[in-house]
């Protein structure tokens, strides 16, 4: 076709636009890409600058086809495999800032940007907040303005000629994005099997923990989950959020039974002892296969299942947010048989690992009567000679021993570490549990963040006639810690609760507990809207959303609704800035005319009609002859849009004026 | 493929169609909307997004694909919304010699919104673009190359655009039945004028030179700069062709016979040439034609209607 399309591709204001556009898509992927990513892109960048500023030469193909195959290789070398989520992102970003150099025609620069909006995708992979949603909405802006300008032959477009036309459309395209979003059915099982994705980055609980392990956690922010509640949020000491349990020690480390049973509801023999606690947990994904849930769980989220831990896991990792109903029972009695091999797993320690905590344990054994007895002395022991720190001394090869007999000062994991020792070494089955403990209620929700800083271990003991008991040491050593949450246990950790501890009004808690619920009413509405949510969410607009046929016809009809809205608006909009001034001045000298008996026909021109007027009402040919002369001249005598500055315009007014006195 | 597909289709809308009266305003049912390639490209790569997002349940991958799908349906309204309501007249076309180019014009405007990239094309042409602004209008040229003498149909045109998004093309057609005059390819092989042949008794024919003033005529495009006669200009009078008339006075007759051994193109190119020559020198002469007979004369108005005559020779007028 045509070669003057082709010219656009090669207009330095629209290769730095789609340079600008890259930039702000690539820009967040930035902290995560290898070093020599970034800065091959950057490279890329300044050369194809360079060509557009300074008319350098295109590198040859095979040059930039070889420099393709180097960032593959590149890639492999940096991830070891070219699929997934990370290795085909980066991938996707080389080939696109070399394909800047390969940019010879409109359709190179159309395709472009087209997969450039697989980049916006990308980051969604990553983080789908709502900073993150509005900065790609900016980028999906850049991009359209980049495309407008690639769409403009002959001249260029101006800055505004690029972004308002853009801007606009985004703004029309709106309703009928939202009409859609709502109604698209949504599929809850994936296409296609995912590809298991490391959670590099992730802060979150992991499947084995070690003494100095959770400390970590506990400087973070970070939001694990959210919880609302129906009912009235219960208060803290009981909010003991069950994640993984840890079976097998092997001196310093706890790690999760590598096969656990799989149990179901019924048969997993928990009773509840008092009210049933309805809630809906949104979990934030953290790339493990574990969902949160108060002790102890009574129903199962439903893609989830109960291991014989009593540990709720998802089928897939969870990689996106996700939101699930739960119901759960605080006080409970949780009575199920152990079998002699759960029994001695439950027992099991690394033979001379921690030889003085073990002959402690002994001596225990033989002083009290009954395992209550003994439960009790052990928590009493932590009780009156241990201290709760942040920042325990670093412990050795015997974690236990050093940490019971020597330090005495250690955080939770190390409690829950060194109680389960002692518990399994005086013959009772015992568990480390991980999850989290507490949160912080949003005055501005109502609901319950459980941050990363909550994380928390304890113990559970089985107990002959009573099945599995939680027992927290930390809760004897530090009562604060489990009734009053971490800041009053600890005092304020990290930048941020310093800053709160510092603002005697509350304005910024209230700012930050409006944000976070902003931010919740988001991951509830636009991220966490599956299946399950829409099919409520239609359900009280009246549809139902099990019937596709139905679902499919509403769906036509709102987009077709929304579409139409548009559409009618951009056709019956008239721009009333527009009409010409000059012929607006000689209408109303049309009309004056008429006024006085000579009307103008539709065939006549100025002239004819002047004509007509000198003959039919010469008292005022003078007149008209200045006004159809100065009205000749300004509209078809001058090229282009008239400018509303000119001077002749206001002659030709004031000649409409003073028709009579001419 | 996809062109001549769309050549087709306007045939056929077009079949029985008489050239319009400007100006046409390019009204609703006159525009056509397909997308372009780009616009299925576009297609594809938001299916492929959406798989994507159902797969990756990606919420905000969702909102990117049915946004991006809204903007691709808002733009073709807008690509539809830039060629609707603009007004097409077509512009003055001066006659030329075959082998030049015609230099045909289009009016577009009296828009009230301004209209970017709006690309006019005859079928199988170059696609000349335009912006239209605001309340203002914008000429389009289109050259076409005269190849033969006789009238010269712009033929029906395509307006067409793109913008914003080039995802999809709108079109609409137009024929104002437009029409430029061809003369026949003036042929210097055609030698001197036959002026010994023609002349009279009195044996003092004019041999024209530059030496003397001798009368004003008309203006032409070969005429040197130096030999406007600017006073008469300014007081707007450009012809004065009675006092020249009355000086060449020798019987200067230019026909069909004198190249007895050529083909009728060659002869009128010959004879074209021989009347540009004549009028060149300011002589006063006749055409014949088999079937014309055009007296003795001279001047602007003698000259196009010479050449008008040998345009058509054979060819007949045609209403125009």
């Amino acid at each position: 076709m045509s070669t003057a399309p082709d010219q656009a591709a090669l207009k330095r204001g629209n290769v730095l636009w789609l340079m600008a556009a890259m930039g702000f898509v690539i820009a967040p992927h930035a902290e995560r890409l290898p070093l020599w990513v970034s800065a091959t892109c950057l490279g890329v960048a300044v050369w194809r600058g360079l060509i557009a500023w300074h008319g350098r030469k295109m590198p040859h193909g095979l040059f930039v086809a070889g420099l393709a195959i180097a960032t593959a290789a590149g890639t492999w070398l940096s991830y070891s495999r070219l699929y997934g989520r990370d290795a085909s992102s980066t991938l996707l970003i080389l080939m696109l800032c070399l394909k800047l150099l390969e940019m010879r025609s409109r359709r190179d620069a159309l395709l472009t940007i087209f997969l450039g909006f697989f980049l916006v995708f990308t980051n969604f992979l990553y983080s789908q907040t709502v900073l993150m949603g509005a900065y790609m909405l900016v980028c999906v802006w850049i991009f359209m303005a980049t495309l407008v300008g690639f769409n403009r032959v002959g001249t260029e477009a101006t800055f505004r000629e690029r972004a308002l036309p853009a801007g606009r459309i985004i703004l029309q395209a709106i309703p009928l994005m939202l009409v859609v979003f709502i109604l698209f059915p949504r599929v809850s099982t994936p296409l296609w099997r995912l590809p298991q994705e490391g959670t590099t980055g992730r802060t979150g609980l992991s499947e084995s923990v070690s003494p100095g392990d959770l400390n970590k956690l506990i400087q973070s922010e970070h939001v694990a989950f959210r919880a609302d509640f129906k009912g009235p949020i219960p208060k803290n000491d009981r909010l003991y959020w069950r994640g993984p349990v840890m079976m097998d020690f092997d001196g310093r480390t706890w790690t999760m039974s590598p096969f656990p049973g799989i149990l179901t509801m019924r048969t997993a023999g928990i009773e509840a002892k008092g009210d049933e606690i309805d809630y809906v947990v949104t979990l934030e994904p953290h790339g493990k296969t574990w969902m949160f849930a108060l002790d102890m769980p009574l129903i199962l989220p439903s893609d989830g299942f109960l291991q014989s831990d009593y540990q709720i896991r998802s089928g897939a990792p969870i990689n996106a947010l996700r939101r699930y109903e739960m119901r759960s029972a605080l006080s409970y009695v949780a009575r199920r048989e152990l079998s002699p091999e759960a029994r001695r797993r439950y027992t099991t320690l690394p033979l001379d690992s921690n030889p003085r905590a073990t002959r402690f344990a002994r001596q225990l054994r033989t002083n009290n009567a009954t395992d209550r007895a003994l439960i009790n002395a052990a928590l009493l022991l932590f009780n009156q000679q241990f201290i709760y720190t942040l920042e325990p001394p670093v412990l050795g090869r015997s974690p236990v021993d050093e940490f019971l007999f020597d330090t005495k000062r250690g955080f939770c994991e190390h409690y829950a570490s060194a109680f389960v020792y002692l518990m399994r070494a005086a013959g009772i089955p015992a568990r480390v549990v991980l999850g989290y403990q507490g949160g912080e209620i949003n005055t501005v929700g109502n609901y319950l963040i459980v941050r990363q800083a909550d994380a928390h271990a304890w113990a559970e003991v089985w107990l002959e006639g009573e099945g599995w008991v939680r027992t927290d040491p930390t809760a004897a050593v530090s009562p604060d810690r489990i009734e009053r949450g971490m800041d009053l246990a600890l005092g304020p950790v990290g930048v941020l609760p310093n800053l709160i501890a510092a603002d005697k009004f509350g304005l910024l808690r209230q700012v930050r507990y409006t944000w976070d619920a902003f931010n919740n009413q988001w991951n509830q509405w636009v991220v966490g809207y599956n299946t399950d949510r829409q099919a409520y969410f239609l359900k009280g607009l009246g549809i139902d959303s099990t019937d596709w046929r139905k679902l499919a016809m509403w769906l036509l009809f709102g987009g077709l609704a929304a579409s139409g809205l548009v559409g009618a608006f951009l056709l019956l909009k008239r721009n009333p800035a527009v009409k010409d001034p000059a012929l607006l001045a000689y209408e109303k000298f049309v009309r004056q005319m008429a006024a006085v008996g000579v009307r103008r026909e539709a065939h006549e021109g100025p002239v004819d009609f002047l004509h007509r007027i000198e003959r039919e009402h010469s008292d005022l040919a003078a007149g008209a002859r200045r006004v159809t002369d100065l009205y000749i001249a300004v509209r078809y005598a001058t090229h282009g849009a008239i400018a509303k500055s000119d001077p002749r315009i206001d002659q030709l007014r004031a000649a409409v004026a003073n028709i009579r006195n001419a | 493929m996809q062109l001549h597909l769309r050549e087709r289709i306007a045939d056929w809308i077009y079949r029985a169609k008489a050239p319009e009266t400007p100006p046409v305003v390019l009204v609703q049912r006159r525009i056509y909307i397909v997308p372009t390639r780009h616009g299925y490209l576009f297609a594809f790569i938001l299916v492929l997004l959406l798989l994507a997002s159902i797969n990756y349940q990606i919420s905000l991958g969702y909102l990117l694909v049915f946004l991006l799908a809204s903007i691709g349906g808002t733009g073709m309204l807008h690509t539809w919304r830039n060629l609707a309501q603009l007004s097409l007249a077509p512009g003055r076309v001066e006659p030329v010699f075959a082998g030049d180019t015609a230099q045909f014009t289009l009016r577009l405007g009296d828009t009230t919104l301004p209209r970017f990239s709006v690309a006019v094309r005859r079928s199988q042409g170059e696609a000349e673009y335009a912006d239209v602004p605001q309340a203002g209008t914008a000429t389009v040229a289109l050259p076409v190359a005269a190849e033969k003498r006789g009238w010269l149909s712009l033929g029906r045109l395509e307006i067409f655009t793109h913008y914003p998004f080039g995802l999809f093309h709108a079109w609409s057609y137009v024929d104002f039945g437009t029409r430029c005059l061809v003369y026949p390819r003036p042929d210097p092989g055609a030698g001197p004028l036959p002026v010994e042949a023609s002349q009279h008794g009195d044996g003092t024919s004019m041999i024209p030179g530059e030496d003397e003033f001798h009368a004003l005529r008309g203006w032409r495009p070969t005429d040197s700069p130096r030999h406007i006669a600017w006073k008469a200009l300014a007081r707007e009078q450009g012809l004065l062709s009675k006092e020249f008339m009355s000086t060449a006075s020798s019987d200067l007759w230019l026909a069909w016979e004198h190249f007895p051994s050529l083909g009728t193109e060659e002869r009128l190119s010959k004879l074209t040439f021989w009347v540009l020559e004549a009028d060149r020198l300011g002589l006063a002469w006749g055409l014949k034609l088999p079937g014309v007979n055009i007296p003795l004369n001279g001047g602007d108005a003698h000259r196009l209607a010479c050449l008008e005559a040998l345009a058509l020779f054979q060819i007949g007028p045609a209403a125009a």
